[in-house]
Protein backbone atom coordinates (compact mmCIF):
# COMPACT_ATOMS: atom_id res chain seq x y z
CA UNK A 1 0.00 0.00 0.00
CA UNK A 2 1.56 2.99 -0.72
CA UNK A 3 2.29 5.43 1.92
CA UNK A 4 0.78 8.68 0.06
CA UNK A 5 -1.95 8.21 -2.36
CA UNK A 6 -3.57 12.15 -3.44
CA UNK A 7 -6.47 11.89 -6.16
CA UNK A 8 -8.60 14.62 -7.83
CA UNK A 9 -6.82 17.16 -5.93
CA UNK A 10 -7.55 20.59 -6.70
CA UNK A 11 -6.97 23.95 -5.60
CA UNK A 12 -8.58 27.35 -7.37
CA UNK A 13 -7.44 31.30 -6.59
CA UNK A 14 -9.56 33.73 -7.73
CA UNK A 15 -7.21 36.68 -9.46
CA UNK A 16 -9.53 39.37 -10.45
CA UNK A 17 -13.31 38.03 -11.26
CA UNK A 18 -11.71 34.67 -12.79
CA UNK A 19 -10.35 31.57 -10.85
CA UNK A 20 -7.42 30.12 -12.27
CA UNK A 21 -6.53 26.45 -11.20
CA UNK A 22 -3.26 26.10 -9.18
CA UNK A 23 -3.41 22.52 -9.24
CA UNK A 24 -5.98 20.78 -11.54
CA UNK A 25 -7.20 17.22 -10.62
CA UNK A 26 -3.79 15.94 -9.76
CA UNK A 27 -3.27 12.33 -8.74
CA UNK A 28 -0.42 10.60 -7.28
CA UNK A 29 1.04 8.60 -5.02
CA UNK A 30 4.08 8.03 -2.90
CA UNK A 31 5.84 4.38 -1.48
CA UNK A 32 7.40 4.11 1.47
CA UNK A 33 11.22 4.84 0.78
CA UNK A 34 10.55 6.14 -2.40
CA UNK A 35 11.42 9.73 -3.85
CA UNK A 36 8.70 10.96 -6.42
CA UNK A 37 10.06 14.31 -7.89
CA UNK A 38 7.85 17.07 -9.23
CA UNK A 39 9.09 19.11 -11.82
CA UNK A 40 7.44 21.90 -13.87
CA UNK A 41 7.85 25.60 -14.97
CA UNK A 42 7.80 28.57 -12.59
CA UNK A 43 3.59 28.80 -11.64
CA UNK A 44 2.98 25.37 -12.66
CA UNK A 45 1.70 24.70 -9.11
CA UNK A 46 4.43 22.77 -7.20
CA UNK A 47 4.62 24.91 -3.84
CA UNK A 48 0.71 24.63 -3.79
CA UNK A 49 0.76 20.91 -3.92
CA UNK A 50 3.55 20.90 -1.15
CA UNK A 51 1.34 23.29 0.38
CA UNK A 52 -1.82 21.01 0.23
CA UNK A 53 0.22 17.61 1.14
CA UNK A 54 0.56 19.77 4.50
CA UNK A 55 -2.35 20.90 4.87
CA UNK A 56 -1.18 24.32 5.13
CA UNK A 57 -3.96 25.00 2.62
CA UNK A 58 -7.10 23.10 1.87
CA UNK A 59 -7.99 22.05 -1.09
CA UNK A 60 -11.00 22.89 -3.07
CA UNK A 61 -11.48 18.64 -4.11
CA UNK A 62 -9.87 15.91 -3.75
CA UNK A 63 -8.51 13.19 -1.40
CA UNK A 64 -5.37 12.96 0.52
CA UNK A 65 -4.50 9.42 2.15
CA UNK A 66 -1.80 9.29 4.35
CA UNK A 67 -0.63 6.42 6.34
CA UNK A 68 -3.69 4.03 5.63
CA UNK A 69 -6.28 6.75 6.61
CA UNK A 70 -8.00 9.84 5.12
CA UNK A 71 -5.36 13.00 6.08
CA UNK A 72 -7.89 15.41 5.23
CA UNK A 73 -10.38 14.39 7.89
CA UNK A 74 -8.47 15.35 10.64
CA UNK A 75 -8.12 18.59 12.73
CA UNK A 76 -7.15 20.10 15.93
CA UNK A 77 -4.87 17.60 18.26
CA UNK A 78 -5.34 14.41 16.13
CA UNK A 79 -3.90 16.43 12.70
CA UNK A 80 -0.97 18.26 15.12
CA UNK A 81 -0.02 14.65 16.64
CA UNK A 82 -0.31 13.19 12.68
CA UNK A 83 2.27 16.32 11.86
CA UNK A 84 4.97 14.67 13.54
CA UNK A 85 4.87 12.02 10.66
CA UNK A 86 5.33 14.13 7.29
CA UNK A 87 7.69 16.57 7.55
CA UNK A 88 9.08 19.71 5.22
CA UNK A 89 12.08 21.42 4.53
CA UNK A 90 11.77 24.81 2.70
CA UNK A 91 13.74 26.28 0.01
CA UNK A 92 15.21 29.30 1.82
CA UNK A 93 16.47 28.36 5.69
CA UNK A 94 16.86 31.94 7.27
CA UNK A 95 13.24 32.46 6.73
CA UNK A 96 12.20 29.13 7.75
CA UNK A 97 13.32 29.67 11.33
CA UNK A 98 12.03 32.55 13.66
CA UNK A 99 14.94 35.22 13.64
CA UNK A 100 15.07 35.03 16.83
CA UNK A 101 16.03 31.18 17.43
CA UNK A 102 18.79 29.39 18.54
CA UNK A 103 19.78 26.33 17.10
CA UNK A 104 18.97 24.17 20.49
CA UNK A 105 15.26 25.77 20.32
CA UNK A 106 14.70 25.20 16.12
CA UNK A 107 15.52 21.40 17.32
CA UNK A 108 13.80 21.59 20.64
CA UNK A 109 10.40 22.55 19.46
CA UNK A 110 9.37 19.26 17.64
CA UNK A 111 10.92 17.53 20.68
CA UNK A 112 9.03 19.32 22.98
CA UNK A 113 5.78 19.57 21.14
CA UNK A 114 5.09 15.90 20.34
CA UNK A 115 6.60 14.54 23.80
CA UNK A 116 9.52 12.47 22.49
CA UNK A 117 11.99 13.12 24.88
CA UNK A 118 11.46 14.72 28.54
CA UNK A 119 12.65 18.07 29.15
CA UNK A 120 16.59 16.83 31.07
CA UNK A 121 16.89 14.41 27.80
CA UNK A 122 16.56 16.51 25.42
CA UNK A 123 19.85 18.79 24.92
CA UNK A 124 21.31 15.06 24.61
CA UNK A 125 18.37 14.36 22.15
CA UNK A 126 19.27 17.49 20.21
CA UNK A 127 23.36 16.95 19.96
CA UNK A 128 22.00 13.23 18.49
CA UNK A 129 20.02 15.21 16.01
CA UNK A 130 22.92 17.59 15.04
CA UNK A 131 25.67 15.07 14.45
CA UNK A 132 23.03 12.89 12.14
CA UNK A 133 23.25 15.41 10.06
CA UNK A 134 26.73 16.05 9.92
CA UNK A 135 27.28 19.20 12.25
CA UNK A 136 28.90 19.31 15.47
CA UNK A 137 27.06 19.85 18.87
CA UNK A 138 28.87 23.00 19.91
CA UNK A 139 26.52 24.60 17.62
CA UNK A 140 23.23 24.15 19.96
CA UNK A 141 23.81 27.70 21.44
CA UNK A 142 24.26 29.67 18.15
CA UNK A 143 21.48 31.89 17.42
CA UNK A 144 20.06 30.87 13.62
CA UNK A 145 21.63 33.84 11.49
CA UNK A 146 25.37 33.05 13.01
CA UNK A 147 25.69 29.53 10.91
CA UNK A 148 26.36 29.27 7.44
CA UNK A 149 23.47 28.70 4.67
CA UNK A 150 24.58 25.31 4.39
CA UNK A 151 24.62 24.73 8.24
CA UNK A 152 21.22 26.40 8.35
CA UNK A 153 19.98 23.70 5.84
CA UNK A 154 21.53 20.94 7.85
CA UNK A 155 19.45 21.92 10.95
CA UNK A 156 16.51 22.38 8.98
CA UNK A 157 16.99 18.49 7.81
CA UNK A 158 17.27 17.95 11.76
CA UNK A 159 14.43 19.72 12.61
CA UNK A 160 12.38 17.72 9.86
CA UNK A 161 13.70 14.20 11.14
CA UNK A 162 13.54 14.68 14.58
CA UNK A 163 10.04 13.59 14.68
CA UNK A 164 10.68 10.75 12.47
CA UNK A 165 8.68 11.28 10.02
CA UNK A 166 7.61 8.43 6.96
CA UNK A 167 7.35 11.42 4.24
CA UNK A 168 9.76 14.58 3.83
CA UNK A 169 8.51 17.53 1.68
CA UNK A 170 11.40 19.10 0.12
CA UNK A 171 10.34 22.59 -1.69
CA UNK A 172 13.51 23.69 -3.63
CA UNK A 173 15.44 22.50 -0.28
CA UNK A 174 18.35 22.75 -2.26
CA UNK A 175 18.27 25.51 -4.61
CA UNK A 176 19.59 28.14 -2.82
CA UNK A 177 22.92 26.74 -1.80
CA UNK A 178 26.21 27.22 -3.70
CA UNK A 179 26.69 24.02 -5.94
CA UNK A 180 28.90 22.23 -3.37
CA UNK A 181 26.96 22.71 -0.47
CA UNK A 182 24.72 21.56 -2.50
CA UNK A 183 26.13 18.55 -3.49
CA UNK A 184 26.74 17.54 0.39
CA UNK A 185 23.10 18.37 1.09
CA UNK A 186 21.72 16.00 -1.24
CA UNK A 187 24.47 13.26 -0.03
CA UNK A 188 23.06 13.73 2.89
CA UNK A 189 19.29 13.21 2.24
CA UNK A 190 19.73 10.16 0.46
CA UNK A 191 21.97 8.80 3.23
CA UNK A 192 19.17 9.39 5.81
CA UNK A 193 16.81 7.63 2.90
CA UNK A 194 18.60 4.99 3.02
CA UNK A 195 18.92 4.62 6.76
CA UNK A 196 15.40 5.55 7.50
CA UNK A 197 13.18 4.49 4.44
CA UNK A 198 11.87 8.13 4.50
CA UNK A 199 10.43 8.63 1.76
CA UNK A 200 10.53 11.96 -0.01
CA UNK A 201 8.62 14.43 -2.56
CA UNK A 202 11.30 16.12 -3.90
CA UNK A 203 10.07 19.46 -5.69
CA UNK A 204 13.34 21.20 -8.19
CA UNK A 205 13.56 23.05 -11.37
CA UNK A 206 16.99 21.46 -11.60
CA UNK A 207 16.58 18.14 -13.69
CA UNK A 208 19.79 16.94 -13.72
CA UNK A 209 19.53 17.01 -9.70
CA UNK A 210 15.84 14.94 -9.96
CA UNK A 211 17.32 12.81 -12.58
CA UNK A 212 20.07 12.04 -9.82
CA UNK A 213 18.29 11.75 -6.65
CA UNK A 214 14.52 10.51 -7.73
CA UNK A 215 12.96 7.62 -8.55
CA UNK A 216 9.79 8.63 -10.43
CA UNK A 217 9.04 12.62 -11.62
CA UNK A 218 5.64 14.24 -12.18
CA UNK A 219 6.06 16.99 -14.86
CA UNK A 220 3.48 19.90 -14.05
CA UNK A 221 1.76 22.52 -16.94
CA UNK A 222 -0.38 24.96 -15.50
CA UNK A 223 -1.26 22.74 -12.51
CA UNK A 224 -2.07 19.53 -14.46
CA UNK A 225 0.16 16.27 -15.01
CA UNK A 226 2.07 16.91 -18.35
CA UNK A 227 3.99 13.82 -17.89
CA UNK A 228 5.18 10.98 -15.24
CA UNK A 229 7.18 7.61 -15.23
CA UNK A 230 10.74 6.35 -14.02
CA UNK A 231 12.94 9.62 -13.58
CA UNK A 232 15.62 8.70 -16.02
CA UNK A 233 13.49 7.52 -18.53
CA UNK A 234 11.18 10.93 -18.81
CA UNK A 235 14.27 13.04 -18.28
CA UNK A 236 16.26 10.99 -20.94
CA UNK A 237 13.20 10.93 -23.39
CA UNK A 238 10.28 13.46 -22.57
CA UNK A 239 7.42 12.70 -24.64
CA UNK A 240 5.36 15.93 -23.91
CA UNK A 241 5.84 19.66 -25.18
CA UNK A 242 6.83 20.73 -21.26
CA UNK A 243 8.98 18.40 -20.59
CA UNK A 244 10.93 18.56 -24.08
CA UNK A 245 10.92 21.96 -22.98
CA UNK A 246 12.06 21.54 -19.89
CA UNK A 247 15.04 19.49 -20.81
CA UNK A 248 15.74 21.82 -23.41
CA UNK A 249 16.08 24.78 -21.43
CA UNK A 250 18.15 22.82 -18.99
CA UNK A 251 22.00 23.68 -19.64
CA UNK A 252 23.74 22.04 -17.00
CA UNK A 253 21.47 18.67 -18.11
CA UNK A 254 22.34 19.14 -21.57
CA UNK A 255 26.19 18.95 -20.66
CA UNK A 256 25.59 15.93 -18.67
CA UNK A 257 23.42 14.22 -21.30
CA UNK A 258 25.64 15.03 -23.94
CA UNK A 259 28.79 13.59 -22.15
CA UNK A 260 26.62 10.71 -21.41
CA UNK A 261 26.08 9.84 -24.79
CA UNK A 262 29.62 10.77 -25.62
CA UNK A 263 30.69 8.41 -23.60
CA UNK A 264 28.34 5.05 -24.92
CA UNK A 265 29.79 6.48 -27.98
CA UNK A 266 32.95 5.26 -27.92
CA UNK B 1 28.45 53.21 17.11
CA UNK B 2 26.66 51.35 20.31
CA UNK B 3 23.24 52.22 21.05
CA UNK B 4 24.11 54.01 24.32
CA UNK B 5 26.70 55.78 23.35
CA UNK B 6 24.73 57.06 19.98
CA UNK B 7 21.95 57.42 22.76
CA UNK B 8 24.49 59.70 25.36
CA UNK B 9 25.07 61.65 21.72
CA UNK B 10 21.74 62.95 21.48
CA UNK B 11 20.91 66.01 23.89
CA UNK B 12 17.27 65.50 24.27
CA UNK B 13 17.65 61.74 24.88
CA UNK B 14 20.22 62.91 27.77
CA UNK B 15 17.85 65.95 28.90
CA UNK B 16 14.92 62.82 29.24
CA UNK B 17 17.08 60.65 30.86
CA UNK B 18 18.22 63.24 33.28
CA UNK B 19 14.28 64.00 33.99
CA UNK B 20 13.01 60.61 34.15
CA UNK B 21 16.54 59.70 36.50
CA UNK B 22 15.81 62.69 38.82
CA UNK B 23 11.89 61.80 39.18
CA UNK B 24 12.91 57.73 40.05
CA UNK B 25 14.88 58.99 42.06
CA UNK B 26 12.31 61.02 43.77
CA UNK B 27 9.92 58.57 43.92
CA UNK B 28 12.15 55.97 45.45
CA UNK B 29 13.38 58.56 47.96
CA UNK B 30 10.03 60.01 48.84
CA UNK B 31 9.33 57.65 52.45
CA UNK B 32 13.57 57.87 52.96
CA UNK B 33 13.33 61.69 53.22
CA UNK B 34 9.88 61.95 54.34
CA UNK B 35 8.85 59.19 56.12
CA UNK B 36 6.00 60.61 57.91
CA UNK B 37 2.09 60.63 56.66
CA UNK B 38 2.99 63.49 53.65
CA UNK B 39 -0.61 64.32 54.46
CA UNK B 40 -0.13 65.20 58.11
CA UNK B 41 0.47 69.35 59.21
CA UNK B 42 3.56 69.93 59.57
CA UNK B 43 3.65 73.86 60.36
CA UNK B 44 1.76 77.43 59.86
CA UNK B 45 -0.53 77.27 56.44
CA UNK B 46 0.52 78.60 53.19
CA UNK B 47 4.01 79.71 54.22
CA UNK B 48 5.35 80.81 51.03
CA UNK B 49 8.92 78.73 49.63
CA UNK B 50 12.37 79.24 50.86
CA UNK B 51 11.88 80.90 54.42
CA UNK B 52 12.00 78.40 56.61
CA UNK B 53 14.64 76.05 55.53
CA UNK B 54 13.18 72.79 57.38
CA UNK B 55 9.91 73.15 55.24
CA UNK B 56 12.07 74.58 51.67
CA UNK B 57 8.96 74.78 49.16
CA UNK B 58 6.96 76.28 52.11
CA UNK B 59 3.07 74.88 53.20
CA UNK B 60 -0.41 74.29 51.81
CA UNK B 61 -3.57 75.78 52.82
CA UNK B 62 -3.71 72.63 55.90
CA UNK B 63 -0.29 73.87 56.84
CA UNK B 64 1.19 70.36 55.09
CA UNK B 65 4.97 70.47 53.98
CA UNK B 66 5.07 71.14 50.06
CA UNK B 67 7.80 69.73 49.17
CA UNK B 68 7.20 66.39 50.57
CA UNK B 69 3.76 65.91 48.93
CA UNK B 70 6.11 66.82 45.64
CA UNK B 71 7.69 63.79 46.78
CA UNK B 72 5.36 61.54 47.25
CA UNK B 73 3.41 62.57 44.46
CA UNK B 74 6.09 61.22 42.17
CA UNK B 75 5.43 57.98 43.44
CA UNK B 76 1.79 58.49 42.52
CA UNK B 77 2.16 59.41 39.00
CA UNK B 78 5.34 57.54 38.18
CA UNK B 79 3.07 54.41 39.73
CA UNK B 80 -0.20 54.81 37.29
CA UNK B 81 1.98 56.04 34.81
CA UNK B 82 3.91 52.95 34.38
CA UNK B 83 0.51 50.67 35.47
CA UNK B 84 -1.71 52.05 33.33
CA UNK B 85 0.75 51.97 30.10
CA UNK B 86 1.96 48.39 31.10
CA UNK B 87 -1.71 47.25 30.97
CA UNK B 88 -2.52 48.83 27.89
CA UNK B 89 0.40 47.48 26.01
CA UNK B 90 -0.04 44.06 27.48
CA UNK B 91 -4.01 43.92 26.22
CA UNK B 92 -3.39 45.87 23.17
CA UNK B 93 -0.64 43.38 22.14
CA UNK B 94 -2.84 40.66 23.17
CA UNK B 95 -5.89 41.29 21.43
CA UNK B 96 -4.10 42.22 18.58
CA UNK B 97 -2.22 39.10 17.92
CA UNK B 98 -4.75 37.06 18.81
CA UNK B 99 -6.91 39.12 16.02
CA UNK B 100 -4.10 39.23 13.09
CA UNK B 101 -3.49 35.39 13.74
CA UNK B 102 -6.56 33.78 14.04
CA UNK B 103 -8.24 36.36 11.31
CA UNK B 104 -11.97 35.36 9.98
CA UNK B 105 -14.77 35.71 12.80
CA UNK B 106 -12.61 36.37 15.84
CA UNK B 107 -10.59 39.71 14.28
CA UNK B 108 -14.22 40.68 13.17
CA UNK B 109 -15.58 40.97 16.66
CA UNK B 110 -12.20 41.84 18.44
CA UNK B 111 -11.59 45.01 16.06
CA UNK B 112 -15.12 45.74 16.73
CA UNK B 113 -14.78 46.08 20.38
CA UNK B 114 -11.54 47.80 19.69
CA UNK B 115 -13.02 50.21 17.00
CA UNK B 116 -16.06 50.75 20.05
CA UNK B 117 -13.47 51.82 22.64
CA UNK B 118 -11.57 53.70 20.18
CA UNK B 119 -14.74 55.89 19.37
CA UNK B 120 -15.08 57.35 22.72
CA UNK B 121 -12.59 59.67 23.83
CA UNK B 122 -10.23 58.39 26.23
CA UNK B 123 -10.42 60.44 28.97
CA UNK B 124 -14.15 60.51 29.27
CA UNK B 125 -14.30 56.67 28.92
CA UNK B 126 -11.59 57.16 32.31
CA UNK B 127 -13.54 59.53 33.99
CA UNK B 128 -17.22 57.70 33.39
CA UNK B 129 -15.18 54.74 34.69
CA UNK B 130 -13.64 56.50 37.71
CA UNK B 131 -16.75 57.56 38.61
CA UNK B 132 -18.62 54.45 38.00
CA UNK B 133 -16.56 51.90 40.69
CA UNK B 134 -14.86 54.85 42.73
CA UNK B 135 -11.37 56.51 42.99
CA UNK B 136 -8.86 54.00 44.05
CA UNK B 137 -5.23 53.75 42.70
CA UNK B 138 -6.14 50.15 41.26
CA UNK B 139 -9.07 51.94 38.96
CA UNK B 140 -7.27 55.15 38.02
CA UNK B 141 -4.98 52.75 36.69
CA UNK B 142 -7.91 50.04 34.72
CA UNK B 143 -9.43 53.33 33.67
CA UNK B 144 -6.58 55.18 32.03
CA UNK B 145 -5.46 51.81 30.41
CA UNK B 146 -9.48 51.07 28.95
CA UNK B 147 -9.01 54.18 26.94
CA UNK B 148 -5.08 54.01 25.63
CA UNK B 149 -5.21 49.58 24.92
CA UNK B 150 -6.71 50.46 21.33
CA UNK B 151 -3.68 52.33 19.62
CA UNK B 152 -0.86 49.53 20.50
CA UNK B 153 -3.48 46.85 19.35
CA UNK B 154 -3.95 48.42 16.09
CA UNK B 155 -0.30 48.41 15.77
CA UNK B 156 0.09 44.71 16.92
CA UNK B 157 -2.44 43.34 14.33
CA UNK B 158 -0.70 45.34 11.36
CA UNK B 159 2.48 43.78 12.62
CA UNK B 160 0.98 40.32 13.03
CA UNK B 161 -0.74 40.15 9.90
CA UNK B 162 2.36 40.77 7.65
CA UNK B 163 4.80 37.89 10.04
CA UNK B 164 2.20 35.28 9.98
CA UNK B 165 2.54 34.83 6.13
CA UNK B 166 5.88 33.90 7.00
CA UNK B 167 7.85 30.69 6.18
CA UNK B 168 8.80 29.95 9.92
CA UNK B 169 5.20 30.21 10.71
CA UNK B 170 4.56 27.42 8.29
CA UNK B 171 7.53 25.62 9.28
CA UNK B 172 5.48 26.02 13.55
CA UNK B 173 2.51 24.80 11.78
CA UNK B 174 4.30 21.42 10.15
CA UNK B 175 6.21 20.84 13.55
CA UNK B 176 2.21 20.75 14.73
CA UNK B 177 2.82 23.58 17.32
CA UNK B 178 -0.56 24.57 18.49
CA UNK B 179 -1.58 27.45 17.12
CA UNK B 180 -1.79 29.91 20.80
CA UNK B 181 1.96 28.13 21.13
CA UNK B 182 2.21 30.03 17.65
CA UNK B 183 0.94 33.16 18.10
CA UNK B 184 2.32 34.06 21.42
CA UNK B 185 5.58 32.44 21.15
CA UNK B 186 6.55 32.86 17.63
CA UNK B 187 4.81 35.33 16.00
CA UNK B 188 3.86 38.30 19.05
CA UNK B 189 7.89 38.65 20.55
CA UNK B 190 8.72 39.88 16.74
CA UNK B 191 5.40 41.66 16.43
CA UNK B 192 6.60 43.64 19.87
CA UNK B 193 9.37 46.12 18.87
CA UNK B 194 6.77 48.98 16.82
CA UNK B 195 4.20 48.55 19.61
CA UNK B 196 7.02 49.17 22.48
CA UNK B 197 8.04 52.32 20.81
CA UNK B 198 4.65 53.69 21.06
CA UNK B 199 5.34 52.76 25.23
CA UNK B 200 6.41 56.89 25.81
CA UNK B 201 3.81 58.73 24.25
CA UNK B 202 1.02 56.15 26.11
CA UNK B 203 3.41 56.48 29.35
CA UNK B 204 3.64 60.12 29.30
CA UNK B 205 -0.02 60.58 28.39
CA UNK B 206 -1.29 57.68 31.46
CA UNK B 207 0.73 60.23 34.01
CA UNK B 208 -1.26 63.57 32.27
CA UNK B 209 -4.53 61.71 32.25
CA UNK B 210 -3.83 60.85 35.98
CA UNK B 211 -2.95 64.20 36.90
CA UNK B 212 -6.73 65.51 35.29
CA UNK B 213 -8.43 63.12 36.81
CA UNK B 214 -7.14 63.73 40.33
CA UNK B 215 -7.42 67.34 39.66
CA UNK B 216 -11.20 66.81 39.51
CA UNK B 217 -11.16 64.55 42.64
CA UNK B 218 -11.27 61.31 40.93
CA UNK B 219 -7.77 60.61 42.23
CA UNK B 220 -7.33 58.04 45.27
CA UNK B 221 -7.80 60.21 48.19
CA UNK B 222 -5.55 58.49 50.40
CA UNK B 223 -2.40 58.97 48.09
CA UNK B 224 -1.01 62.27 47.51
CA UNK B 225 -1.43 63.53 43.74
CA UNK B 226 0.30 65.96 42.18
CA UNK B 227 -3.10 66.74 40.40
CA UNK B 228 -4.70 67.10 43.68
CA UNK B 229 -2.10 69.57 44.87
CA UNK B 230 -2.81 71.78 42.10
CA UNK B 231 -6.30 71.47 42.62
CA UNK B 232 -5.54 72.23 46.35
CA UNK B 233 -4.05 75.71 45.31
CA UNK B 234 -6.68 76.49 42.42
CA UNK B 235 -8.88 78.21 45.87
CA UNK B 236 -5.76 80.45 46.79
CA UNK B 237 -4.26 81.29 43.01
CA UNK B 238 -3.94 84.64 43.65
CA UNK B 239 -2.64 84.81 47.34
CA UNK B 240 0.28 81.13 47.09
CA UNK B 241 0.44 80.77 42.78
CA UNK B 242 3.29 78.46 43.71
CA UNK B 243 0.73 75.93 45.16
CA UNK B 244 -0.15 75.45 42.08
CA UNK B 245 2.92 76.16 39.82
CA UNK B 246 5.04 74.14 42.00
CA UNK B 247 3.43 70.58 40.99
CA UNK B 248 2.21 72.24 37.18
CA UNK B 249 6.42 72.33 36.49
CA UNK B 250 6.69 68.63 38.03
CA UNK B 251 4.29 67.96 35.77
CA UNK B 252 5.39 69.49 32.53
CA UNK B 253 8.94 68.44 33.30
CA UNK B 254 7.66 64.86 33.90
CA UNK B 255 5.91 63.87 30.97
CA UNK B 256 8.75 66.16 29.19
CA UNK B 257 11.21 63.54 30.62
CA UNK B 258 9.48 60.30 29.53
CA UNK B 259 9.05 61.35 26.21
CA UNK B 260 11.87 62.92 24.99
CA UNK B 261 13.83 59.52 26.86
CA UNK B 262 11.34 57.25 24.88
CA UNK B 263 11.90 59.07 21.69
CA UNK B 264 15.74 58.21 22.30
CA UNK B 265 15.66 55.13 22.87
CA UNK B 266 13.43 54.39 20.08
CA UNK B 267 15.42 56.18 17.86
CA UNK B 268 19.30 55.20 19.03
CA UNK B 269 17.67 50.96 18.18
CA UNK B 270 16.25 52.13 15.14
CA UNK B 271 19.03 53.31 14.05
CA UNK B 272 20.20 49.82 14.31
CA UNK B 273 18.01 48.26 13.08
CA UNK B 274 18.00 49.70 10.05
CA UNK B 275 21.44 49.58 9.28
CA UNK B 276 21.77 45.51 10.43
N1 LIG C 1 -2.02 32.51 -2.18
C1 LIG C 1 -2.22 32.61 -3.52
N2 LIG C 1 -3.13 33.45 -4.02
C2 LIG C 1 -3.33 33.54 -5.36
N3 LIG C 1 -2.68 32.82 -6.27
C3 LIG C 1 -1.75 31.95 -5.84
C4 LIG C 1 -1.47 31.80 -4.45
N4 LIG C 1 -0.50 30.86 -4.31
C5 LIG C 1 -0.20 30.45 -5.55
N5 LIG C 1 -0.94 31.10 -6.48
C6 LIG C 1 -0.89 30.90 -7.94
O1 LIG C 1 -0.95 29.51 -8.19
C7 LIG C 1 -0.07 29.16 -9.25
C8 LIG C 1 0.90 28.08 -8.78
O2 LIG C 1 1.81 28.65 -7.85
P1 LIG C 1 2.95 27.80 -7.15
O3 LIG C 1 3.58 28.66 -6.13
O4 LIG C 1 2.40 26.51 -6.70
O5 LIG C 1 3.96 27.57 -8.36
P2 LIG C 1 5.36 26.85 -8.36
O6 LIG C 1 5.26 25.74 -9.34
O7 LIG C 1 5.78 26.51 -6.99
O8 LIG C 1 6.30 27.97 -8.97
P3 LIG C 1 7.83 28.30 -8.64
O9 LIG C 1 8.65 27.34 -9.44
O10 LIG C 1 7.99 29.69 -9.14
O11 LIG C 1 8.03 28.17 -7.18
C9 LIG C 1 0.61 30.44 -9.69
O12 LIG C 1 -0.08 30.92 -10.83
C10 LIG C 1 0.43 31.36 -8.52
O13 LIG C 1 0.35 32.69 -8.97
MG1 LIG D 1 7.37 27.13 -5.64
Amino acid sequence: MSLLAVSNLTKCYRRGDKTIAAVDDVSFHIDPGETLALAGPSGSGKSTIARLVLRLIEPDDGRIDFEGSDFLALSGAALRARRARLQMVFQDPLAAFNPRATVARVLDDPLRVHGIASRAERPRRIAALLERVGLIADLAPRAIHEISGGQRQRVAIARAIATKPSLIVLDEAASALDVSVRGEILKLLLDLQRQEKIAYLFISHDLGVIRSVAHRVILLDAGRIAENGDAQTVIDAPQSAIGKALVAAAPRLNRTLMRLASAGLD
Amino acid sequence: MSPLRRFLRTPEAVTGAMLLAALIAMALSASLLFPGDPQAIAGPALLPPFQDWSLPLGTDRLGRDVLAELFHGARTSLAVGLAAAAAALVVGAVVGTLAGFAGGLVDEVLMRITDAFQTVPSFLLALAFVSVVGPSLGVVVIAIALGTWTGPARVARAEVLSIRERDYVAGARVIGMHPLAIAFREVLPNALPPVLAMSSVIVAAAILTEAALSFLGLGDPNRVTWGGMIAEGRAVLRTAPFLSIVPGIALVLTVLGVYLAGEGIVETTAVRRGLS
